[in-house]
């Protein structure tokens, strides 16, 4: 078994010389296969062969006014110019249909807008298309334009603060912001016995530096995606949580993977031969409970469940589990309809109302495909996010219809997926969304993502904030998203 | 219109091939925003869900005429499906409108201290800041030019003030950003309104950041630092934290011009209220509330969306406050981020500011698609916001100083038309007046 090449970035007293300042190596991944483009340039060659001759008596000859071009891209710039429009590298600036309108069209790909699925829709998968490649975050100009708010992830905004900042030793790489998250148990308080001596239940957990863990793809058929999770994973020093099957061939991997067993894969359990730091039970099964805890004390056992159980977590905590790993569909919602934002909150006060929140971690997924849910999710009460679409999407996954339900989604790769390739790109996505939770963390001027969770004071939604500023004005009734 | 080598008594050969291409292509960008906003259908991929294809033609066709489309292209609304887009006017019964050519002022004060000197613009808008280094050169001219012959301002944003700019320095705000980049003594005191920046709508809490392909020799020399190299306001100003550390940099200001007003810049957090109020007893003459929703330059994805809060939900929320605090009369409230028309002008100032600073609706009335490859290579490929020498002809001063100045024209006609439905013969009487709107979603 290995060891994390990437630790939290935590000094300890025993070590204080290990200490390595968090960082994930990111290398550009261009994508394997080409997507359609996203723009069809269409020039109505006579029209252009008319305006050649035209020009070139225009300008009496004169050739760099001629063969000047209206694209900066290199759209026209192939050996017949505009005659056979490389539009590819159209970037959709609409200067040459501004100047060229007679003859010039450029139109958004249908073919572009099918990419994806209902949930999971082109915008998301170019944004995750842009970060797996260079591992940086999408910058772009001209203000926000896409619509007001809306349901979901949409209707809620995140706070800043004018002067705040969580050090003032600048921006941008250079000022500290800590993205550890702890996976496991703290007591709210410890005991001490007449002796001064601690008893009772102990501190049981472990940091992950970063509250990103790789999720079991749904039902891939790609025999290359554990090994792709579970090497990303180790090199980012996170966890790749994966069937019992697929961890037993990757016990390499130890301390980066996480295996789900189901509650037939029981009496399998001696199969295991090290140590996970997490353990997933698919579903409640008391036996496998106590027959995990027995072999593997040191591990940490979650229970992975769907979310609509939360009216049973506080049994499930009673029983003894303190993470819990937490399921919607893979658009985001649970059996009863809910989106996860919401689901995410009702955990989270669950916990929160019965005083325990402080002694459970809560791992979430589904419907978590942008680098902004990983901050609202958190900001919403998650402790980490498991990601799970964003993944097989990076790896430029194709969806084989719609994508909702896991056991029932289909998916496929490109021919050419090389591990290599493989787990650069899911390090590149990774330092990505890392880089963007900075973003917001530092925007609030908090110095750690641990402080975001459940913050909700720093969380804005769109239906609070409509109803304050417009409710005296004639016609509102709530809002259209409620 | 643009001069080229075709024009009357002009030789091809006293022409570079540089000049031959720069005239060839302002030629026909000139003929393509004329003929766009004219056709039956708009380029199919232009626009989206805030400025939609419609409202960017119709920016075009104002920018062109000086006054709002007839051709039925939509100029009040985009399609956002939230904030200014499901707000309308309770227009008064066509019979009890004000009549046509009654006298109605837009004018708006920008001092109500009651101390210092006293400025009112004619028109209830004004330039927002785009720094030298993220717009052209020519760009900052024609602002500045347009902002002159009305009466109004702009502002220089945060990259140096060009020289070209001292001849309209009674009508440009000087901005004072984090990185103080071509903040001097002469620019303070050329300014009749300094603006601190503390943050930006579009990156709120972000700082700012001019990538190193825009850091051209020129713009270095602006900001006094070295060529080629990004450039980074960081956020926030390390020498604040506090309402009385703001004070001392409104008194820094005050020392080194006294007549300047002062102008506070904001962005939209949950307790943008709170520090509206500080901005106010630190002694700022203005307070400016930039939504998330703007921004004309490069911004993380992230932050235009999902950092502070709509304009649309800051204003009445700042509003009420201020006149909860009694001092709602003595402070202007200014409004930018998201304002693209007259009508979210007016809708603006019914949810409670006196006025709106403008920002993308300007560079879209001299040419821009809303394309969003500002930061992309050398920049904007209509020559709006890069400093590449080339592409910035793209944009001749004259041309765009008109295009804004009709833009203008275009707003103040709406205005007054809005006004004049509404039975109000000042803009100033339509502030705060949330009863004069309906929600229509």
């Amino acid at each position: 078994m290995r060891s994390s090449s990437a630790g939290p970035n935590l000094v300890t007293q025993e070590s204080p010389s290990a200490y390595q300042r968090y960082h994930i190596s990111t290398r550009l991944a261009p994508d394997l296969e080409k997507w359609p483009s996203r723009f069809k340039v269409h020039v109505r060659k006579t029209g252009l062969a008319k305006l050649l001759v035209k020009e070139l008596i225009h300008y009496r000859g004169r050739l760099a006014p001629v063969l000047s071009r209206p694209c900066m891209y290199g759209v026209f710039s192939g050996p017949i110019g505009g005659f056979a429009p490389r539009e590819h590298l159209c970037v959709g600036c609409l200067r040459c249909t501004t100047e060229f309108p007679d003859f010039v069209r450029v139109e958004h790909n249908a073919e572009r807008r099918k990419l994806g699925d209902s949930y999971f829709t082109f915008n998301y998968m170019d944004a995750i298309s842009y970060e797996a490649s260079t591992g940086l975050i999408p910058v772009k100009g001209a203000g926000y334009r896409g619509k007001f708010g809306g349901e979901g992830w949409d209707g809620m905004w995140t706070d800043m603060s004018e002067i705040v900042r969580p050090t003032r030793d600048g921006i941008h790489g250079r000022e500290f912001i800590s993205t550890v998250v702890d996976i496991g148990y703290t007591p709210n308080f410890l005991l001490f016995d007449e002796n001064d001596k601690p008893y009772g239940a102990e501190p049981h957990s472990f940091s992950i530096p970063l509250p990103i863990l790789f999720d079991a793809s749904p039902n891939h058929s790609a025999e290359k995606l554990a090994g792709i999770f579970a090497l990303a994973a180790d090199q980012i020093g996170s966890l790749a949580v994966l069937p019992f099957d697929e961890v037993l061939k990757l016990a390499d991997f130890g301390e980066s993977v996480a295996p789900v067993l189901l509650p037939e894969d029981g009496n399998r359990i001696h199969e295991l031969d090290f140590n996970p730091r997490l353990i997933e039970m698919q579903g409640w099964d008391q036996p496998l409970f106590d027959a995990l805890g027995e072999r593997f004390p040191e591990s940490i056992v979650a229970l992975r469940t769907g979310f609509e159980t939360e009216e049973t977590l506080l049994q499930y905590f009673d029983r003894g589990v303190r993470v819990f790993h937490l399921l919607a569909d893979l658009h985001g919602r649970s059996m009863d309809g809910r989106f996860v934002l919401d689901l995410i909150r009702t955990a989270h006060k669950r916990f929160v109302d019965a005083g325990v929140r402080q002694e459970v971690t809560l791992i979430g997924s589904g419907g978590i495909i942008a680098a902004e849910h990983v901050a609202k999710a958190v900001l919403c009460g998650l402790d980490a996010v498991a990601l799970d679409t964003p993944l097989l999407v990076a790896l430029q996954a194709k969806f084989n219809g719609d994508a909702m339900e896991r056991g029932n989604s289909s998916f496929s790769f490109p021919d050419s997926l090389s591990e290599e390739w493989g787990v650069q790109r899911l390090k590149n996505l990774a330092a990505s969304w890392r880089d963007q939770l900075l973003e917001v963390l530092g925007a609030m001027g908090l110095r750690e993502v641990r402080r975001l969770r459940g913050e909700m004071g720093r969380a804005m939604f769109m239906r609070t904030l409509e109803a304050e500023a417009f409710a005296d004005i004639e016609g509102y009734s709530g809002g259209s998203h409620d | 219109m643009t001069e080229t080598f075709a024009s009357p008594g002009a030789s091809l050969r006293t022409f570079t091939g540089e000049q031959l291409i720069v005239a060839k292509h302002v030629a026909n960008l000139h003929n393509g925003f004329a003929f766009w906003p004219r056709a039956e259908e708009g380029p199919p991929a232009l626009g989206d869900y805030r400025w939609t294809e419609d409202l960017i033609l119709a920016t075009w066709l104002m920018a062109e005429t000086g006054r709002p489309p007839q051709n039925g292209l939509e100029y009040k609304v985009g399609a956002s499906g939230g904030g200014f887009d499901l707000l309308d006017f309770k227009f008064l019964p066509e019979d009890q409108w004000l009549p046509v050519g009654v006298e109605i002022d837009l004018s708006i004060p920008l001092n109500k201290r009651g101390e210092g000197v006293e400025i009112e613009i004619p028109i209830p808008i004004y330039g927002g800041g785009m720094s030298y280094g993220s717009v052209s050169e020519q760009v900052m001219q024609s602002r500045a030019r347009a902002a002159q012959k009305w009466g109004t301002f702009t502002s220089t944003g945060e990259g140096g003030y060009p020289l070209s700019l001292v001849p309209y320095k009674d009508n440009i705000i000087t901005q004072v950003a984090t990185g103080m980049f071509g903040v001097r003594e002469e620019t303070i005191q050329y300014a009749p309104i300094v603006e601190f920046k503390y943050a930006q709508g579009a990156k709120p809490g972000l700082g700012g950041h001019l990538l190193g392909d825009k850091a051209t020799t020129t713009v270095a020399a602006m900001r006094e630092s070295v060529p080629w190299v990004s450039l980074f306001s960081p956020f926030p100003f390390h020498s604040v934290y506090s309402v009385e550390d703001h004070r001392k940099h409104v008194d820094w200001i005050r020392t080194t011009n006294p007549r300047a007003l002062v102008s506070v810049k904001v962005s939209t957090p949950t307790d943008v209220d709170m520090v509206a109020v500080g901005s106010y007893f630190a002694g700022a003459n203005i307070v400016h509330l930039d939504g998330s929703y703007g921004g004309t330059g490069a911004a993380p994805e992230i932050a235009k969306k999902n950092i502070a809060m709509p304009i649309e939900f800051a204003i009445p929320r700042v509003h009420k406050y201020l006149e909860s605090e009694n001092v709602r009369g003595q402070v202007t409230l200014m409004a930018s981020g998201g304002v693209r028309t007259a009508y979210d002008i007016a809708k603006a100032i019914a949810l409670g500011v006196d006025g709106c600073v403008l920002g993308t609706a300007e560079l879209v009335a001299i040419g821009c698609t809303r394309c969003s490859n500002c930061e992309r290579g050398r920049g904007c490929p209509f020559g709006l916001t890069t400093t590449d020498p080339l592409l910035s002809q793209l944009m001749p001063v004259d041309w765009g100083a008109e295009r804004l100045s009709n833009l203008y024209e275009a707003y103040a006609f709406q205005l007054r038309d809005i006004l004049r439905k509404l039975g109000l013969k000042s803009i100033r009487a339509l502030r705060g007046r949330r009863d004069l709107l309906k929600y229509i979603g």
